[in-house]
């Protein structure tokens, strides 16, 4: 039985706008974004985003929902994702590997046919807004297998059909220009120039723990069952220093002294980690705040 | 003079009138977000009957049920809410999406309400699956107490239990998770459905002698600011009261008159535009819109004991002296002078020269009204 593990972080993308207001910025760099649906509050609030992370299918719907302002996928279109077209050869066997373990044979099936049909859209903002809606289609199976009794049975191209239809409701536009760049954090920050970093730092390791609601879609992206997040994240600054307790505060601290000159940096970490990221930061900026409504969501803002 | 009646430092008096005005606030949220009556009450008691199956503790359950009594405060100003703005049904969709972290941010000025209650107003229309809003949390990120709120909306929007059932069933890991819709369903299955309406948990609120009062101004200013006319209940109170003093009323009838300043705006929230935009408020055209507006607001504010009499003066607002105008018809002596001060009081802010209100001594207004309200205006002025 796969594990889902619970969060133990959460990010509140309206908390967040409003620390930014109360600071006046009107644009953030995000160089570890995750999944940019706080992004994509920010940009609908009307402050240019800049996100960068090293997950490709992150980047991916980043242009979907972040860096897309007018591109939908209409009803035809998400048809021609959700099923097998005629005419097309599909790699049916590609993810046959999951077959048993995670997923169904007809589930297999189909993220072969939907990995096929999304690499052969046009459009860089319908891949994105499709690999986001068939996300969630792949993590409504996750979760059945967990509680099948407690889920209904929906037919996978129904499922994936409701999933990436919603997704034109995030598309939007802000009269911003918003970007989002596959890449390690110091590049990210050095490509952008804006009021405010937000930096989530991942904990030491915890890549290696990554929820397989992630890492199995990095997998599916890249059309390879074996692929692990560890191919990602070995020569990352964090990644290759995380091994290293002291480097990786090191590490964590280049990517403050790389935001000099960024007004405005918000740390967003949890309790058991906050004296960790609060030194850190605390050595970095002269005014720290920490804003702690919950254990799990915790602000360190620090301004110059 | 104090808003309510002088509680002689008893915090539970302090405590009751809150709660009362925290009720009315609910309802008119409701009102703004096009909710039927007595939507939020029913929201919360669902809501906190499912967390007692789920075994929440007292602190847990009085957050939840202040949440739900407050859902829709967010509609009172938003955008896609507010009388005057002209826009797309799209980007009205995504300012509705703001309705609950307005909200919460409302919540979280109310120092006497419990800590937790603004996040679980700000949380909970978030879904399981990561598709809702505002913060479009997913999982575990949506605290268990706002998804039994998402279940209690759900059901209490539902037009047959049943048929509520079927669709959180259908709901299971992708609005609510699927150990929440499991809840929900041992709920339904030992209670039939049925609930009852809980009460307001008085201990648990932490109430200043004043705090009654400060929220009734600050949800006044908010629904003048939603019906297009800021500051308008400010202007009418200062004049009504001038006025009640120049008129001797005593000090109940001053309190409630007072009270009624702060709450007739509310009647007008379900109108398309402000009272007085189209119709001259002298004019007998407009005064089906007027005892419209009257009814609704005191609607909104009889079921509330501290609010009752303030109710009965807002209701009477639209009628005439000489007893022709409505809702009931009533005028002379049946009519009270208090509502006869508001009338004035209401028809003189949107009136570009005073004076015109002499035209209507004696037919709509009471003939010792009018003369004390000009002479508090100039003075005023």
């Amino acid at each position: 039985m796969i594990e889902l593990p619970e969060r133990t972080r959460r990010i509140s993308p309206s908390r967040l706008h409003e620390i930014l207001l109360a600071h006046d910025a009107k644009s953030v760099v995000d160089p570890f974004m995750g999944l940019p649906t706080h992004l994509n509050y920010l940009k609908r609030h009307n402050i240019a985003v800049h996100g960068g992370d090293l997950l490709e299918w992150f980047v991916r719907v980043g242009e979907g929902i972040v860096v897309n302002d007018l591109t939908i996928l209409r009803d035809s279109e998400v048809a021609e994702i959700v099923e097998m077209l005629p005419g097309r050869i599909y790699s049916l066997d590609l993810f046959k590997a999951w077959e048993g373990v995670f997923f169904t044979e007809e589930q297999c099936v189909y993220l072969g046919v939907w990995h096929d049909n999304v690499r052969n859209l046009r459009s860089d903002g319908q891949t994105g807004l499709a690999i986001l809606g068939l996300w969630r289609a792949f993590c409504y199976w996750l979760q059945k297998a967990q509680s099948p009794d407690d889920m209904q049975d929906i037919p996978p191209s129904e499922l994936a059909w409701s999933y990436i239809r919603e997704t034109e409701q995030w598309v939007v536009a802000n009269i911003r220009r918003n970007t989002v760049r596959q890449g390690d954090v110091l590049a990210t920050i050095g490509a952008q120039q804006a009021d405010a970093l937000f930096f989530a730092p991942p904990a030491r390791n915890s890549f290696r723990s990554a929820d397989a609601r992630i890492w199995m879609w990095e997998a599916w992206w890249q059309g390879n069952p074996y692929f692990t997040i560890e191919h990602a994240y070995r020569d990352s600054l964090l990644g290759a220093r995380a091994a290293d307790p002291p480097a990786y505060a090191r590490a964590l601290a280049s990517v403050l002294s790389h935001a000099e000159s960024y007004p405005l940096v918000i740390a967003q970490t949890t309790e058991a980690r906050l004296p960790e990221i609060e030194g850190i930061v605390r050595n970095a900026r002269a005014h720290v705040e920490i804003i702690a409504p919950h254990p799990f969501e915790v602000y360190v803002v620090a301004t110059k | 003079m104090t808003l309510f009646q002088d509680t002689a430092g008893d915090p539970r008096a302090a405590r009751a009138s809150l709660a009362d005005v925290l009720a009315w606030y609910g309802a008119v949220g409701d009102a703004a977000a096009g909710n039927p009556p007595g939507f939020a009450l029913r929201k919360a008691s669902v809501a906190v009957s499912l967390a007692q199956i789920a075994n929440a503790d007292d602190a847990e359950r009085h957050a939840l049920f202040f949440a739900g009594l407050l859902h829709a405060i967010g509609a009172i100003g938003n955008a896609a809410c507010r009388k005057g703005e002209d826009i797309s049904p799209r980007a009205a969709r995504s300012e509705r999406w703001d309705i609950p972290a307005q909200g919460s941010r409302v919540c979280a000025q109310i120092a006497a309400l419990p800590a937790a209650c603004a996040d679980l107003v700000r949380w909970q229309a978030e879904r399981w699956d990561g598709t809702g809003f505002p913060d479009q949390l997913r999982w575990h990120g949506i605290p268990p107490l706002a998804q039994y709120l998402a279940l209690a909306d759900a059901y209490v929007r539902a037009s047959d239990p049943d048929e509520a059932l079927g669709e959180m069933s259908l709901q299971s890991g992708r609005g609510f998770g699927p150990t929440h819709a499991r809840t929900f369903t041992m709920w339904f299955h030992s209670t039939g459905g049925e609930f009852e309406l809980h009460e307001v948990p008085l201990d648990a609120l932490d109430a200043a002698p004043e705090a009654a009062a400060w929220l009734l101004d600050r949800a006044a200013d908010a629904i003048d600011a939603h019906n297009g006319v800021s500051g308008r209940w400010r202007r009418i109170d200062a004049l009504a009261q001038t006025t009640a003093r120049a008129l001797g009323l005593d000090a109940a009838a001053t309190r409630a008159l007072a009270l009624a300043t702060r709450i007739f705006g509310a009647g007008e929230l379900h109108a398309a535009h402000a009272e007085g935009e189209e119709f001259d408020p002298l004019a007998r055209l407009g005064i089906d819109e007027r005892a419209r507006n009257a009814t609704a607001a005191a609607d909104l504010a009889r079921p509330h004991a501290a609010l009752r009499d303030a109710a009965e003066i807002v209701a009477a607002r639209a009628e005439w002296f000489d007893g022709t105008g409505k809702p009931r018809g009533i005028g002379h002596a049946d009519l009270a002078t208090a509502s006869g001060v508001l009338a004035a009081a209401i028809a003189h802010a949107s009136l570009d020269r005073a004076e015109r209100l002499e035209t209507a001594i004696g037919t709509q207004f009471d003939p010792r009204v009018v003369p004390a309200l000009l002479e508090a205006a100039k003075a005023r002025a």
